[in-house]
C-alpha cells in the first residue's frame, strides 16, 4: 500500500488550520467580553446624599442633558440660566430633533456611555430602557428629605401621569407598580382640534359625540379641489400612529389591547367591535384624510390644521394648542378644542403621553442630575415656563388650576375638555417590553387595511403574531 | 563571506569593470526574518477592522441578546428558525430583490444610453457631462427628502407638472416601490453613465475606423464592436449597483420607512427595525447575516461573469 497516495497536509496548511481552529476557539472569551450582555450600571447614589437639603449641594459640576426641540424644551430654554444661579450647576443642553431622537438615545443609552446625565424620556420608553437597567429608578431620590426639597410636592402631578411612569416590568402587572422611572414634565391628552372659525362660517354649532356623525362631518368639511380635508391624523409606519387619537377610539368602543391569562398576555385587537372602529377609521382617512396618510406624522397633521388645509385634527392637545398663538400659523386665533366622539356608555377615556426626565443609570452626576429633573419638574420653574404661552399641558395640578387657566383662558373650549377628559386620561396600553414592535405592527397593519386588505382577517393575524412576540 | 562587490568583480573578468558598487550594511538575520512581519501588520490591522465587527454581528446572531433580554445565552439556529419563518423576511426578500434587479437594470440601460449621448463630442454633450454628474454629490439621504417633497400630493412639484391633482400620491399602496426605485435611478443613473463613458474613450479607435470603411452601420458596430468591448465596463457598473442595491436603506427609510405596511420594506431596513428600533439586537443581526450571505454569493457570481468577460474582451475566450 503505497502510503504517499491521496490528500496531503502540508507544514503550511496544518500550521494555517490549527491557526484558524485556535483563533475560533479565543474568539469566544473575546466575543463574551465584548459588551455582550451590556455594562453594569453605576450605582443609584442617593443613599450618599445626607444631611439637610441645599440646591447648593451639587454647585460647581456640570451635567450633560439631551432633549428634543420641542414647545416644553422651547419654553425651559430661557430657564436654565434661573437653574445655574439656583444651584451652580453648569447645564449643557444636546437637541436631537425628535424624528431621529429616541435612535440616537436608544444607540447611547446602549452603549452604556452614560454621556448624558439626564433625558426627555416619553413614557412607553420605559418599558424598554428599565429592564436592561439603563434607567435610575428615582424613587429612592424621591423619598430622600436630603436630595429632595420638602417643597417639591409629588403628588401634586396628575394620577395618571405618576402612574404612567412606574411599572416593575412584570408582565401582567398593570402600570403605577414598581419603580418611578422617570418624573413626568409635560403631557398631552388626544382630543379634537378643529377650525372654529369655517365650522361657524358653516354654522356647526353642535360638535358629534358618535363615531358616525364624527366621520360624516369629517366627509362633509372635504373639498379635495380647494385642497381642503375634513380630518387628520397620524398614518406613517410608526407605533406612534396608534397612540394618538385611534388608541382613544379603541379604547372609548371599550376595546382592549391584551388580556392576560395568568401566564401569557393574548392580544385582542381582532374582535368585532375592533374591527368595525378600524374599518371606520380607514374608511374615515379615505373619505376625508390627508391624501398620503401613510406618510402622515404629527408635524404634518398639525400643520394641516395650522395652515388651514385640515379642518379637525384628532391628536395631541399640546401639539395643537401653539398653532393658535398669534402669529404661530395662518388660523392662529380660529382654532378650538373638544373631546371628540364619546363611547357608547358616554366615557371619554383617552391614551395619553408624557413627556418626562430619566436619568441615566451610567449618569457619574447624579445628584446634578436629580437637582435638575427636580428643578425643571417643580411648581415655580412650571409656572413660569406656562407663563411663556407655549406649554401645554402642565404635569401638575397647582399649575393647571393657577397660572395655566390664566394663560389658556381665551383657548375655545381647552380648558373645559382638558376637565372632561383628565379623570379618564391615562396610558391605556398595556405595559410589555415589546411595545414598539408589536405596536408597529398594529401600524404597518392599518397601513395594509387602508391599501386594500380585509380588516377581520387582517387584524386576526396581526392578533397572532403579537401574542407571539409579546410573550417571548 | 563573499560581498557583493566581491561578485560583481569577480564574475565576467572579459566585460569592462563597472562602476564599484557601494557594500551594503551588514542587517542582522533575525531583523531579516522580523521584517515581513512588521510589514504585514498596517494589513493585519485593516483585516482584524473588517472583520471584527462581522464576527461579532455573526456571533450575536446565535445570541437571543436583546435590550429587554441583557443577558443573553447561545441559542443556536433559533433566530435564524424564527426570522426563515416570517412572512415578513420573505416579504423583504421580495422587495429586495425587485428593487435591486429594476433598479439595476434600468439604470445600466440608461447609464449605457446617457454614455452613447455623451460620448460625441459636442459643447452639450460637455454641459451635460457636468449637470448629470450633480445627483452623484447628493447624500442620499438628502435626496430622499428633496423626492418627498415633490412627491407630496398637496404642494409637490410633480402632481402639478404632470397634472394628477392634489389625491395622487406617489408613495402609498402599490406606487410606493416604484417611486423609490425612481428615485434610486435619479441618483444613481449617471454613476453607471460616468462609468461607461470612461470604458466608451478609452477604446481603441481603429476597429471602429476599419468597419467604417467597410460601410457598417452604426447599430452594428455598437452591437458587434463597442458592446463586446464595453462588456467589462458595464459589468464592473453592475456588481456596484447590484450589491449597493440589495443593501439599499438610506432614502428608502427617508422616504417610506419601509411603508406603507410592509411594501418597501427592504432586508436593511428589517434589520434597522429590529436592531436599533426594537433592540432586538440578535434578531437584526440575523437579518444581517442573511443579507450577507446573499450579497457574497450574488458578488462571486457576478465577479466570475466579469472574469470571462475580460479574458473574452481581450480575446482570451471565444
Amino acid at each position: 500500500m503505497n502510503r504517499n497516495t491521496g490528500p496531503q497536509m502540508s507544514r503550511r496548511n496544518m500550521l494555517a488550520a490549527l491557526g484558524l481552529a485556535g483563533a475560533a476557539a479565543a474568539s469566544v472569551p473575546i466575543l463574551s467580553s465584548c459588551g455582550v450582555g451590556g455594562k453594569a450600571s453605576l450605582p443609584n447614589g442617593s443613599d450618599s446624599v445626607t444631611g439637610g437639603f441645599d440646591w447648593k449641594k451639587a454647585s460647581g459640576s456640570t451635567i450633560n442633558i439631551l432633549q428634543t426641540p420641542h414647545p416644553y424644551q422651547l419654553s425651559y430654554q430661557p430657564l436654565l440660566k434661573e437653574f445655574t444661579e439656583l444651584t451652580g450647576i453648569t447645564v449643557n443642553v444636546d437637541l436631537v430633533p425628535e424624528a431621529d431622537y429616541f435612535t440616537k438615545l436608544n444607540t447611547e443609552l446602549a452603549g452604556g456611555s452614560g454621556k448624558h446625565d439626564a433625558f426627555m424620556l416619553g413614557a412607553y420608553f420605559i418599558w424598554q430602557y428599565g429592564p436592561p437597567g439603563w434607567i435610575e429608578n428615582l424613587d429612592p431620590w424621591l423619598k430622600n428629605s436630603s436630595a429632595t426639597n420638602a417643597d417639591y410636592d409629588f403628588d401634586d402631578i396628575f394620577d395618571g401621569l405618576r402612574t404612567s411612569t412606574r411599572w416593575d416590568f412584570t408582565l401582567g402587572n398593570p402600570l403605577g407598580t414598581g419603580g418611578q422611572w422617570a418624573i413626568p414634565w409635560g403631557f398631552e391628552n388626544n382630543v379634537v382640534a378643529y377650525n372654529k372659525a369655517y365650522f361657524d362660517q358653516r354654522g356647526i354649532k353642535k360638535l358629534p359625540d358618535r363615531l358616525d356623525d364624527f366621520i360624516q362631518l369629517a366627509v362633509d368639511l372635504t373639498d379635495r379641489s380647494e385642497n381642503r380635508y375634513g380630518i387628520s391624523t397620524r398614518g406613517s409606519k410608526s407605533w406612534a400612529t396608534i397612540h394618538p387619537g385611534f388608541m382613544a377610539l379603541h379604547t372609548r368602543v371599550g376595546a382592549v389591547d391584551y388580556t392576560f391569562n395568568g401566564s401569557d398576555l393574548i392580544a385582542e385587537i381582532f374582535f368585532v367591535k375592533d374591527t368595525a372602529t378600524t374599518e371606520k377609521w380607514i374608511e374615515m382617512q379615505h373619505k376625508a384624510g390627508p391624501t398620503s396618510w401613510t406618510t402622515y406624522d404629527y408635524p404634518n397633521a398639525t400643520g394641516d390644521l395650522g395652515d388651514g388645509k385640515a379642518m379637525m385634527v384628532f391628536d395631541a392637545d399640546s401639539a395643537t394648542y401653539p398653532k393658535n398663538k398669534p402669529g404661530a400659523s395662518k388660523e392662529a386665533g380660529n382654532l378650538a378644542w373638544y373631546p371628540g366622539p364619546a363611547g357608547a356608555d358616554g366615557n371619554y377615556k383617552t391614551n395619553l403621553w408624557t413627556w418626562s426626565w430619566a436619568m441615566s443609570a451610567n449618569s457619574r452626576n447624579k445628584l446634578p442630575a436629580w437637582l435638575f429633573i427636580q428643578w425643571a419638574t417643580g411648581k415655580d420653574s412650571m409656572n413660569k415656563a406656562v407663563q411663556g404661552g407655549k406649554y401645554a399641558d402642565p404635569v401638575r395640578k397647582s399649575v393647571f388650576d393657577t397660572t395655566f387657566k390664566k394663560v389658556a383662558a381665551d383657548q375655545f373650549g381647552y380648558l373645559e375638555t382638558f376637565e372632561t377628559i383628565i379623570g379618564q386620561s391615562r396610558i391605556q396600553f398595556t405595559p410589555q417590553k415589546k411595545f414598539f414592535d408589536t405596536t408597529q405592527n398594529w401600524a404597518v397593519a392599518l397601513q395594509d387595511i387602508y391599501g386594500g386588505d380585509d380588516a377581520a382577517s387582517r387584524l386576526r393575524s396581526l392578533a397572532k403574531t403579537n401574542t407571539s412576540k409579546v410573550n417571548l | 563571506m563573499t560581498t557583493q562587490t566581491d561578485k560583481a568583480t569577480a564574475t565576467s573578468p572579459d566585460q569592462q569593470p563597472s562602476a564599484p558598487r557601494r557594500a551594503l550594511p551588514e542587517v542582522p538575520s533575525w531583523r531579516r526574518k522580523l521584517r515581513p512581519y512588521l510589514l504585514s501588520i498596517p494589513a493585519l490591522v485593516i483585516v482584524i477592522g473588517i472583520l471584527y465587527p462581522f464576527v461579532v454581528g455573526a456571533y450575536y446572531a446565535f445570541l437571543n441578546y436583546a435590550a429587554v433580554n441583557p443577558d443573553p445565552h447561545f441559542i443556536w439556529f433559533n433566530n435564524f428558525k424564527s426570522v426563515l419563518g416570517d412572512q415578513v423576511f420573505w416579504q423583504s426578500v421580495k422587495v429586495t430583490a425587485i428593487f435591486a434587479v429594476v433598479a439595476t437594470t434600468v439604470e445600466t440601460v440608461l447609464g449605457v444610453g446617457l454614455a452613447l449621448l455623451l460620448n460625441r463630442s459636442s459643447i452639450i454633450g460637455k454641459i451635460f457631462e457636468k449637470v448629470l454628474i450633480l445627483p452623484l454629490m447628493i447624500a442620499p439621504v438628502i435626496a430622499g427628502v428633496i423626492w418627498k417633497l415633490m412627491f407630496n400630493p398637496q404642494f409637490g412639484i410633480l402632481n402639478h407638472v404632470l397634472g394628477l391633482g392634489n389625491t395622487f400620491d406617489w408613495l402609498s399602496g402599490s406606487h410606493a416601490l416604484w417611486s423609490v426605485i425612481l428615485v434610486d435611478l435619479w441618483i444613481f443613473t449617471p454613476f453607471v453613465a460616468i462609468l461607461v463613458l470612461a470604458g466608451m474613450r478609452s477604446l481603441p479607435k481603429e476597429p471602429f475606423e476599419a468597419s467604417e470603411v467597410d460601410g457598417a452601420s452604426w447599430f452594428y458596430m455598437f452591437r458587434k464592436l463597442m458592446l463586446p468591448m464595453l462588456w467589462p465596463y458595464i459589468l464592473v457598473a453592475v456588481i456596484f449597483r447590484f450589491m449597493d442595491n440589495l443593501k439599499v436603506f438610506d432614502h428608502i427609510y427617508v422616504l417610506t420607512a419601509g411603508g406603507p405596511g410592509v411594501a418597501t420594506r427592504t432586508l436593511q431596513i428589517g434589520a434597522f427595525e429590529d436592531s436599533i428600533i426594537n433592540l432586538d439586537y440578535s434578531r437584526g443581526s440575523t437579518y444581517m447575516l442573511l443579507l450577507w450571505i446573499i450579497v457574497f454569493i450574488t458578488a462571486r457570481y457576478l465577479v466570475s461573469v466579469l472574469g470571462k468577460a475580460q479574458r473574452r474582451a481581450a480575446g482570451a475566450e471565444s
